[in-house]
Order: C-alpha cells, then sequence, then structure tokens
C-alpha cells in the first residue's frame, strides 16, 4: 500500500466517520432517554438523504448561491426530524413505551419497513443525486492527494460542532439538564418536574434530526439508491453498541475508529470491508460486554 | 392539607394498599411507621403519582392530586426524596439540588435564597456543593436527597426511609436537620416513612403504622 492511498484512505474515513458519528449520536440519544432502539432510525437517514437531493436539486435548477444549497441540506433534515420523528414518537413509540423489548424492536423494525417502501414509493429505485455542492466547494491538496473540501472540512466540522454543541447543552442548558435527568431516572425525573413525555418527544426529534442531518450531509457524496438506510442503521448500530449504548464520547471515538478501520479495509481488503465494523464490535463486546465506554456508576449519557 | 381518602393501590395484581385513610395538617411531622413491604414507598409514590391507584383520593387543599400527572406536584409545592436517592452523577451537587427549580423556571434570586436557606437546614451540604453527583456516599446521597427535596417542596415533603442504612453519625445529622427544618420552615408539613420508629426519635407529632397496607390505630397524636 502506498503512502499516497493510505492518506487517500485516512481521508475517506475521516469523512465518513463524520455521517457515521451524526446518526449514531442521534441513536444513541434516543436510547438514553427512550430506552429503545429504534431501528427506523435507519429510514430518517435515508429520508433526510432524497429531501437533501430533491430540495438541492430544485435549488440548483433555480441557480441558488451555495449557501442556500447548504442550508437546503440543514432544512431537508429538520422536516425531517420533525415530521418524521414526531409522527413516530408520538404515534408509535410512546405506545409500546413501557413494553417489552423485543415488542419495541418488532414495531420500530416494522416502522422501517413501511418507510423503506414509502421511500421507493416517493423517489423510485434509479439512483438519486445532487453533487453540486461539493463541486462548487471545490478541491484542496493533501499531501499530494486531492480531496474535496466538502467532505474533508465541512462533514467533520459539522460533526465536531454537533459534537461540542451537545455536550455543552447537556452539561449547562435547562433542556439538556433534564434530559439528563430523564435518561438517569425517569420516575425521579418525574417528582421532581421534569415533564418526561414532553422530554421524550423533544429528544426523539433531536435524534430523529441528527439521522436525517446524516442523511442530508451524504446526499451531495453518494448516489442514493433504496437500502441506504439499512446500510447505515446497521453501522451506526454497530457504532452505539460498542461504545456502550448511550455514550456519547464513546460514540463519537468509536464512529471514528470504525470509519477508518472500514476505508481501510476498501483500500486493502476490500473483501472484508463489510465485515471489519462487526470484527470490531465482536472484539469488544467479547472484552466488555457492556461496551468500551460504558462505566459502572454513571449509566447512559 | 393533605387528606388520603380510602386509597386502594395494587401493584402487578397484589394489593398493596388497602383502603388508607389518613389526615397531614400544616405544621405537622408525620410518622409512616411499618414493616419492610408494608405499603410505605408505594403510598409516597402514589401521592406523588408515581403509582397509579385503583380507587380512592389524595387531597391537596381539596384538590385530588390523582387527576394531575406526576410531574405537576413539583410547581405545587411538594418535594419528594426517593428511598434509594438518585443524585444525578454527571452533575454537581449544587446543580441537583438547583435543578427542581430550573425546571420550575423560578428565578436565579429566588433560586439562590432558597439554596441559602436549605443550607441553613443542612450544613453538611456546604463542603460539598461542588463535588460531582457520583462522588457521594450513601449517607451524603440521602442528605443530597433531603436538601434537593427542600429546595421545591416549600409546603409539603415526603421522605422515604431516610435513616435507612445511614451510619449513627449521619442518622444523628439527619435527626438534627429535621429538628432545624422545623424551626426554618414552621409551616411545613413532612411526612416520613421509617421501618424503626426508634431512629425517629421525638421529631414526629403524629405516628401513623402501616400493616400489610392498611393503617392501624397507631399512637395518638404528640
Amino acid at each position: 500500500m502506498t503512502l499516497d492511498l493510505l492518506i487517500l484512505a485516512a481521508a475517506d474515513g475521516f469523512s465518513y466517520a463524520g455521517l457515521l458519528f451524526l446518526v449514531s449520536l442521534g441513536l444513541t440519544l434516543i436510547f438514553g432517554v427512550q430506552g429503545i432502539l429504534n431501528v427506523a432510525h435507519g429510514s430518517l437517514y435515508a429520508f433526510g438523504g432524497y429531501t437533501a437531493a430533491t430540495l438541492a436539486i430544485w435549488a440548483t435548477e433555480k441557480q441558488a448561491p451555495t449557501w442556500v444549497l447548504l442550508a437546503a441540506l440543514v432544512a431537508a433534515a429538520l422536516l425531517v426530524g420533525v415530521v418524521l420523528g414526531g409522527i413516530l414518537e408520538i404515534g408509535l413509540l410512546r405506545r409500546v413505551q413501557d413494553k417489552d423489548p423485543v415488542l419495541q424492536l418488532l414495531v420500530t423494525f416494522a416502522a422501517f419497513l413501511i418507510f423503506e417502501d414509502l421511500q421507493r414509493l416517493i423517489w423510485g429505485v434509479s439512483p438519486y443525486s445532487s453533487t453540486e455542492v461539493v463541486s462548487r466547494m471545490g478541491n484542496l491538496d493533501l499531501f499530494g492527494i486531492t480531496y474535496t473540501v466538502y467532505q474533508l472540512l465541512l462533514i467533520p466540522a459539522v460533526a465536531l460542532a454537533v459534537y461540542l454543541g451537545l455536550l455543552y447543552a447537556l452539561r449547562r442548558t435547562r433542556l439538556g439538564k433534564q434530559i439528563v435527568a430523564v435518561t438517569h431516572n425517569r420516575e425521579v425525573a418525574t417528582a421532581l418536574g421534569i415533564n418526561a413525555k414532553k422530554i421524550g418527544l423533544i429528544t426523539f426529534i433531536a435524534g430523529a434530526f441528527l439521522g436525517a442531518l446524516g442523511g442530508a450531509m451524504a446526499a451531495p457524496t453518494t448516489s442514493l439508491v433504496p437500502g441506504v438506510g439499512t446500510d447505515m442503521i446497521v453501522l451506526s448500530f454497530s457504532v452505539v453498541a460498542t461504545a456502550g449504548l448511550g455514550q456519547i464520547t464513546g460514540a463519537f471515538i468509536t464512529a471514528l475508529l470504525i470509519g477508518m478501520a472500514r476505508s481501510l479495509a476498501v483500500y486493502t481488503a476490500p473483501e472484508l470491508e463489510v465485515a471489519v465494523p462487526y470484527l470490531i464490535m465482536v472484539a469488544v463486546l467479547l472484552v466488555r460486554p457492556n461496551g468500551l465506554f460504558t462505566v459502572a456508576q454513571a449509566r447512559r449519557i | 392539607m393533605l387528606k388520603l381518602q380510602d386509597l386502594t393501590v395494587d401493584l402487578a395484581g397484589t394489593s398493596v394498599l388497602r383502603g388508607v385513610t389518613a389526615i397531614a395538617h400544616v405544621a405537622s411531622t408525620v410518622a409512616v411507621v411499618g414493616r419492610n413491604g408494608a405499603g410505605k414507598t408505594t403510598l409516597l409514590r402514589t401521592i406523588m403519582g408515581l403509582a397509579k391507584a385503583k380507587q380512592g383520593r389524595v387531597l391537596f387543599d381539596d384538590e385530588d392530586l390523582l387527576h394531575r400527572p406526576g410531574h405537576h406536584r413539583a410547581e405545587l409545592g411538594i418535594g419528594y426524596a426517593p428511598e434509594d436517592r438518585v443524585i444525578f452523577p454527571t452533575l454537581s451537587v449544587e446543580e441537583n439540588l438547583r435543578l427542581p427549580c430550573e425546571v420550575q423556571a423560578l428565578d436565579t434570586a429566588d433560586i439562590d435564597d432558597r439554596l441559602e436557606s436549605v443550607l441553613t437546614v443542612v450544613p453538611q451540604l456546604k463542603g460539598m456543593l461542588d463535588r460531582s453527583g457520583s462522588a457521594l456516599s450513601g449517607g451524603q446521597g440521602k442528605m443530597v436527597a433531603l436538601g434537593r427535596a427542600l429546595m421545591i417542596g416549600t409546603r409539603l415533603v415526603l421522605l422515604d426511609e431516610p435513616f435507612q442504612g445511614l451510619a449513627p453519625a449521619l442518622a444523628r445529622q439527619y435527626g438534627e436537620a429535621l429538628v432545624r427544618l422545623r424551626d426554618v420552615r414552621p409551616d411545613l408539613c413532612v411526612i416520613i416513612t421509617e421501618s424503626n420508629a426508634s431512629l425517629l426519635m421525638d421529631i414526629p407529632s403524629q405516628t401513623l403504622t402501616l400493616e400489610r397496607g392498611a393503617l392501624e390505630a397507631g399512637a395518638p397524636a404528640h
């Protein structure tokens, strides 16, 4: 493997880790507060991607400036997060809150299948893409290789900003502290005056937004095809499980680890690409069944 | 102030409280004494809206609390210290204390005043304010839970087995805090559950005895 290839793999992995982190963060945040592993999170990613591409194609036709194209990505994620997230939480998850985890898993899986078909109904099965914003933001030279500014700088910057912003919010804001309290103990949080239902809805929408944002940020860099949601939910699940459910900083580090490992595999042993994230997950869980970053005392977030 | 009328609660098909009727007045300390499993914790959880009553009423100022969701207790000035403390580990002790007031969007000056008053009742908290909620011993956790309940509980405070598992020295401090509380907030109504009545010394003004989910004609007031 030449040095060029190594740098290319690292850049790929770095960028992909950013997307993976956004999606995993949404998944782990929702698990923390609701105690539900939301399989339909993959649909939020896919819908975020398709909606962003649709908006971007439309904006490109209208000769919109670059910042409008970027704003369209965020707007798509917000739209999907609020609408689909709201429908999922109020219509479905709230009703299975205290039920058997297996039932919760099946219900979110069913929602995932429905959304998957809905997505084919709306956007069809042929590849869908709008790479305009990536080419407009240009390229940069990195030790002799050329890489897009969008993937190498923008995506990781967004991921980092979301990570730091969320840490700050959970630590310092009134809403964040309430989320922490509900995550830790729903009942006592209620006794202290916190409306756990409302916090659950807000967290779910925030998590759904992050999943959709992952899709929206990914949209300009790939062709969207049916099944993108499946790939992402499985991969982000491996990140969340490896890190330990509800671990935010853990998800950040693990997304980087798995993103990098996966992309190194793409260049060195492509046949292992699909297996690498799960090999890491299995290796970690064999040694630490609760995940890398789970602390015995401070449970979740 | 607080009236329980024919309160009956089933948990998982078993009746835990059977027709409990009782009154707790303003400016009184009511002890609810009973063995483990007698229903003491369930009684407090039902008042807090955390356990569902099958029948009966929980009247607070003549309003039935059972019609209100659990998170409305705090805005009525009802504080609660659960038996297992539950101090949030990622927040500092001071943040834990302030949290219920912040949830109610009280202004900072008001919260500062309340903190001041709580620290006169439980001076042991002064030295712990900056400490992480995860770095507390069980007994210290009980003190913080008491302080947190007092921050928001301006009218009624429910303490679930506060003396359970406390080392003798801490139990004495806790008892002294309850005595000081009487002086600092004479109008407060306090309900304490305990399995060992002798730990409460002469703090309660009234003792109710709970036996297998029903109240016994306990010792009369005073």
